[in-house]
């Protein structure tokens, strides 16, 4: 479903001074997988995301997604590929001025679904993120582990097959954020493969799924039914 | 209408409401560059119709001694010289054109203006004949010809060079107003591509999550596209309104103290508006496009 294959990633900071971002990075998650990557800040987490739904492209090496070469993707089939990963911000990136239900139909509005099948599938997935009654709630009425429901529920209505979160946990208080990940593994038991970037220690202690630590640019550590740390 | 073209064009007035100021700034610019655009068109057709209808009108005054400038042409020189122009192949028609004949033009002409005809002796205005040519570019064949010292001719003059006098000045005019159309459209093109790029600023969180759940890139822009678009769009309907207003008004009153020439009216008006239509969406078309260019590349 996702592989990378030595991919490097610099930036440039200035006229010769570079950032290695990864470096030589071997990865490869199967369908259906529930992967945590961890990592301090500036190891290479965001990056790592961004290269999969191709905001950025690598400088060497072959990522692969949803069997589509992201090298060799021309840009205007992008958004296909993008309509098969769905994608969860630490900051919800709700539309304040839209309500719930408007802000996941936004999702199947602008890939231009038809009108009958977003009163179908905005319904369920607001009843599969337990937010059937806040449908006309605006965002700032709800509180952030309802927030980051919505976007769950943003991110999946497509029925994506790639989830990825970036620090989806990241603005959430432990109980809520428990919440938002038994939700994510209900998501993942449908056949969705879910990707994570976090910070979290408790979540990825709990949950004993797939650890992919990233230091510096390296994989330095890739275990099933892993913990976030050596030692703690 | 499907549920897409419902939502670019809702988000297309979305983004003209939120930015009404702007919105107005747009238009006003666009009218004023198009109404001068469509100003000096609208020139250049009143020019050619003056032009069209004198070219068949005009005349070459071969002007007769009186005796002031020099000896006083004989009847019997007179004679010879209609017979001499009659012949020539390049004339069609020859008027003979008294003193009193001139005097009485010259009065009709002037009739408001009485200090002028006062100022005027009736014998003052030299005789003439007047020579209708096949083709009025072929002046110089009777100018050479009958130019002095033929006998009795004080002056040959050629009645298009008052035409051409005309048309340069019209020419300068015409020329100025495109001119300052032409750079009150790039003002009104950079102006849209800011008011676009702002209003794509504006909504940088709502298309950042668009790119993310996999619209397309028209998707994305063409509500910002559209927006210019209409903007422009509006702009050229009120200097076509303007220029509908006005113009056949100016002209018709004009028409009244200027005999001389025919006016264009409401036909060429409204024949200038899809012109200026196309303009004014042309223009913020292609400023908007470029505007979001880089803006929002994927």
């Amino acid at each position: 479903m996702i592989k990378l294959q030595n991919v490097t990633k610099t930036y440039k900071r200035g006229a010769d001074d570079e950032v290695v971002a990864l470096d030589d990075v071997t990865v490869e998650v199967t369908k259906g997988e529930f992967v945590f990557v961890v990592g301090p800040s500036g190891s290479g987490k965001s990056t790592f995301m961004k290269l999969l739904t191709r905001e950025q492209l690598p400088d060497g090496g072959e990522i692969w997604v949803a069997g589509k070469n992201l090298a060799t993707l021309r840009s205007w089939k992008v958004p296909v590929l993008r309509r098969e990963i769905g994608y969860v911000f630490q900051d919800f990136k709700l539309l304040e001025n839209k309500t719930v239900y408007e802000n996941v139909a936004f999702a199947l509005e602008v890939i231009g679904r038809p009108r009958r099948e977003i009163e179908k599938r905005v319904p369920e997935g607001l009843d599969l993120v337990g937010l059937s009654e806040k449908s006309r709630a605006h965002p700032h009425e709800l509180s952030g582990g309802q927030q980051q429901r919505v976007s769950v529920a943003r991110a999946f209505v497509n029925n994506p097959r790639i989830l990825l979160c970036d620090e989806p946990t990241g603005n959430l208080d432990p109980s809520t954020s428990v919440g938002v990940m038994k939700l994510l593994d209900r998501i993942n038991r449908t056949g969705a493969t879910v990707v994570m970037a976090t910070h979290d220690q408790h979540i990825v202690d709990s949950m004993r799924r797939r650890v992919i630590e990233l230091e510096d640019g390296h994989v330095v550590r890739d275990q099933s039914r892993g913990v976030y740390g050596y030692g703690g | 209408m499907t549920a897409r073209w419902t939502y670019v064009i809702r988000e297309a007035f979305v983004g003209l409401r939120r930015n009404l100021m702007m919105t107005v700034a747009v238009i006003l610019s666009v009218t004023v560059s198009l109404t001068l655009l469509g100003a000096s068109l609208l020139l250049s057709e009143q020019v050619d119709l003056a032009t069209d209808d004198w070219t068949g009108r005009v005349e070459v005054s071969i002007y007769l001694c009186d005796d002031r400038v020099c000896p006083a042409i004989t009847p019997e020189q007179q004679e010879q010289l209609r017979e001499d122009l009659e012949s020539q192949e390049v004339v069609s028609e020859v008027f003979y054109e008294s003193k009193q004949d001139a005097y009485d033009r010259f009065t009709a002409m002037f009739a408001d203006q009485e200090s002028l005809i006062d100022a005027i002796d009736a014998d003052i205005l030299p005789a003439s004949f007047r020579v209708r040519l096949e083709n009025p570019n072929l002046f110089n064949v009777i100018a050479d010809q009958f130019s002095p010292p033929y006998p009795g001719v004080e002056e040959v003059v050629d009645q298009r060079e008052v035409l051409n006098q005309f048309l340069r000045f019209t020419n300068v005019v015409r020329t100025a107003a495109l001119v300052v159309a032409a750079i009150q459209l790039v003002a009104a093109g950079v102006l849209i591509a800011n008011t676009i790029r702002v209003a794509a600023f504006a909504r940088r969180e709502q298309t950042g999550i668009m790119r993310l759940v996999g619209a397309s890139n028209w998707y994305i822009r063409l509500p910002f596209v559209l927006e210019g678009v209409f903007a422009g769009l509006i702009g050229a309907l009120v200097s076509w309104g303007l220029l509908w207003g006005t113009v056949p008004r100016v002209a018709t009153s004009l028409a009244q103290d200027i005999e001389l020439m025919p006016f264009i009216g409401e036909a060429q008006v409204i024949a200038v508006g899809p012109w200026l239509l196309l303009a004014g969406t042309g223009i913020a078309a292609v400023a908007s496009i470029l505007a979001l260019r880089r803006f929002l590349d994927i």
